[in-house]
């Protein structure tokens, strides 16, 4: 095959990679957004439109613009189908971009080149699929378990399943960044001691806590002290 | 059993997230064979694509496993099925975490706990999780091709080795995140009426096993531990909450 066709035919390839892949995520949303509906309809209750309004509202400020930052960083290293099946099939920044990394650097292939997308592809579908496989026997394993993970005794363990979370998380990022850290904490915390209404308003908090902590950020890049 | 447990938990939960998984990962399988010919086609040796699936397979085994824990630990308040679909597709533990206590706030409930759920609830929450990460699915289905399009087309800037401020700018929204969080479980704990130390002491154990971890990746190149410490942390810090309401 010389250059010209290997080109044309690297862009054909391409262009069935967006034309699957666009039909592959149409697809997917319709069932995904369906899922809430069905079971709802199962059991003769529906999602209200106040509840999730509300909660959509405060969910898409802080997650639409990491969905725009995350798309237009992490794109360009997965390639066509890459993406496509790494924005579906999730855990992008801890799993499917090191995997395809990875492979890449063995494979040793250079970004831009037909290769390189090849390999990007192969490497995320395949780490999508063993993520399945893991996922479904662990869960095939799990169904016996149900009555024990739904015991009073093990009640306050996932009731507290959130600070868990963010008990690790924090730890994680308030070390990672303490200068952005320090102010935030300091005011969340100082906020909620004086303000016990406002604890029950986590997620109103956390909307001025992350402009805050932007704005912090931005100024120590700005004076390049990060 | 809990009736809200034994709904989110039923049999016709299962087989619609195993249908959409099934779905999912046979398109997956669409990929890598198209991939797998292309790469022969344009005369790539196949014994790098061959090793390419196993480097791939190999790398993913332990974070998958971590992805499982999260299972585990989600599933208790969201049951198995919806556990199991979320963070098989699209998301990560933490954002779904997040979202769920976020939407089940938005609806009148003082969070994310089993004892307030119900299934009117659970819909709710669970439309809210999905709407609210399609964001990146839905740039990929109108975008993509264009902006992988100019990416390609445009010719390579000099760069000054500097990253922008996009990479700090999602780790500064995070640590906002986390301190609104933390900040509430501190007035929590705070002696008064409704006084709650639980959540407090549920985190700061996590902090402290998640600290354990990060001494031992960051000092001492355990990078494969990497995967594990989240889920891990935070198993450990639901397990002291068992411990600490038994001896409450």
């Amino acid at each position: 095959m010389d250059e010209r066709q290997r080109e044309q035919f690297f862009e054909e390839y391409n262009r069935g990679l967006h034309r699957l892949g666009r039909i592959l995520l149409i697809t997917s949303v319709i069932l995904l957004v369906a899922v809430p509906f069905i079971i709802g309809a199962v059991n003769g209750v529906m999602p209200t439109l106040s509840g999730f309004l509300a909660g959509f509202a405060k969910v898409g400020i802080i997650y639409i613009p990491v969905a725009i930052v995350e798309f237009l960083v992490y794109t360009p290293m997965l390639g066509v189908g890459g993406s496509y099946l790494s924005f579906l099939t999730g855990n992008v920044t801890n799993m499917k971009i090191p995997c395809a990394m990875n492979a890449r650097d063995m494979a040793g292939t250079t970004v831009g080149t037909p290769e390189n997308e090849i390999v990007s592809t192969i490497s995320v579908a395949t780490s999508a699929i063993v993520t399945t496989l893991v996922i479904v026997a662990g869960v095939i394993l799990l169904v016996p378990l149900q009555p024990v993970f739904q015991s009073e005794t093990l009640l306050p363990a996932f009731n507290n399943v959130v600070p868990a979370l963010f008990g690790a998380l924090g730890l994680k990022y308030f070390a990672k960044s303490p200068k952005i850290a320090a102010i935030p904490l300091t005011l969340m915390a100082l906020l909620c001691v004086l303000v016990p209404a406002a604890i029950s308003q986590t997620s109103l908090l956390m909307i001025p806590a992350g402009g805050l902590a932007l704005l912090i950020g931005y100024v120590l890049f700005k004076k390049d002290k990060l | 059993m809990n009736e809200y447990l034994s709904s989110v938990n039923s049999g016709i939960f299962y087989l619609l997230v195993a249908g959409i998984l099934g779905f999912i990962t046979i398109m997956c399988f669409v990929f890598l064979i198209k991939s797998y010919k292309a790469g022969i086609e344009i005369g790539m040796d196949k014994k790098v694509l061959k090793k390419t699936i196993t480097a791939s397979a190999t790398f993913t085994l332990l974070p998958s496993i971590s992805i499982l824990l999260g299972v585990i630990a989600l599933s208790g308040s969201l049951g198995v099925p919806f556990s199991w679909l979320r963070l098989s597709v699209v998301g990560a533990l933490q954002y779904e975490l997040n979202v769920a206590e976020i939407a089940a706030q938005s609806i009148g409930l003082s969070g994310l706990r089993v004892d307030e759920m119900s299934i009117g609830a659970f819909v709710t929450i669970g439309l809210v999780m999905t709407a609210g990460i399609l964001g990146s699915v839905i740039c990929c289905i109108f975008f993509l091709k264009k902006y992988l399009g100019k990416i390609h087309k445009a010719p390579k800037k000099e760069s000054s080795g500097k990253p922008g401020f996009g990479a700090h700018a999602t780790t500064a929204m995070f640590v906002g995140l986390c301190a609104a969080y933390i900040g509430a479980y501190i007035g929590k704990a705070i002696p008064r009426e409704g006084q709650d130390v639980m959540p407090l002491f549920v985190a700061v154990v996590a902090a402290i096993v998640m600290a354990v971890f990060e001494y031992f990746i960051q000092k001492k190149g355990k990078a494969a531990l990497e995967n594990f410490s989240l889920a891990a942390s935070m198993l450990v810090a639901m397990a002291a909450a068992v411990f600490l309401q038994m001896v409450m």
